[in-house]
């Protein structure tokens, strides 16, 4: 079994709200592998470390756990997926300078999720994709795994909020 | 010391990391053993929901959360910032 770390970010449900309550039921149910932040009223941020066969595995039991320990809690963001290219560099072990190049000097380096005037992000997995077909980078496969899986939930996620898709978008943007 | 330890040597050694960075302890609770909180109140501060985050007393790996504990204090954008400032002057 591997140890996979991934961030599990919530919105609490107004009537199940109370921090310490919920750190408690975690604790009952025995997710104390789990960093709980609280930081944030009426938001939960979930720091697993978590052993499992595979990163989908892990991510999906820590789901179950939230979804069992607190049912009106909804999902926010699984961590990590949108990345910042600052982030990129640090989670490969690079400076942002040389991430930039990289991204300036290669046109099929892969293109941002969001590009927006304050930040662009990028899909962690696309961009690890990328670094180990193209570059010699030594790239942790738990990450890789991680990343990919945690984009999997993200996209569920969209999906289950707006079910009316339609197909002919679809193709457009593909 | 005013406050209680925390039973476990590796997540004591832990806080006392963090209460050099400045952070507050508060002891309390059954699973959890207490919280911690980040001594920066901006609005910038980018750490948001790990600007307190919840202690346990037996957590599955005591090592891990140790360092876990670790990670939140030596990332936070605020302190990191502070840190380095002092780095330059220096």
């Amino acid at each position: 079994m591997k140890e996979y770390n991934f961030t599990l970010k919530y919105r609490l449900a107004a009537d199940d709200a109370d921090h310490d309550a919920i750190v408690e039921r975690l604790g009952e149910a025995g997710c104390t592998d789990v960093l709980v932040g609280v930081g944030i009223a009426g938001r939960l941020a979930l720091q697993f470390d978590r052993e499992a066969d595979s990163a989908q595995d892990a991510i999906r039991e820590a789901l179950e756990d939230i979804k069992s320990a607190v049912p009106t809690a909804m999902l926010v963001e699984a961590c990590p997926d949108f990345v910042s290219a600052t982030e990129i560099a640090d989670l490969v072990g690079k400076t942002r300078q040389n991430i930039r190049k990289l991204m300036v000097s290669n046109s099929d380096f892969p293109s941002p999720a969001h590009d927006g005037p304050a930040v662009t992000l990028w899909h962690l997995s696309e961009v690890l994709e990328w670094l180990e077909a193209r570059k010699e980078y030594k790239l942790d496969k738990a990450l890789q795994e991680t990343a990919h899986a945690a984009r999997e939930v993200n996209v569920a996620k969209e999906a289950s909020r707006l079910p009316s898709r339609s197909r002919e978008l679809e193709t457009l943007v593909a | 010391m005013v406050r209680k330890p925390h039973p476990k040597k590796d997540i004591e050694e832990a806080l006392r990391h963090a209460e050099a960075a400045g952070w507050r302890i508060s002891v309390g609770g059954s699973h959890a053993w207490g919280k911690m909180f980040c001594p920066y109140k901006e609005d910038v501060c980018r750490c948001g929901e790990f600007c307190v985050t919840s202690i346990w007393s037996t957590p599955k790996n005591t090592g891990t959360h140790a360092k876990a504990l670790l990670r939140v204090v030596d990332n936070c954008t605020t302190h990191k910032k502070a840190t380095t400032a002092k780095e330059d002057k220096e």
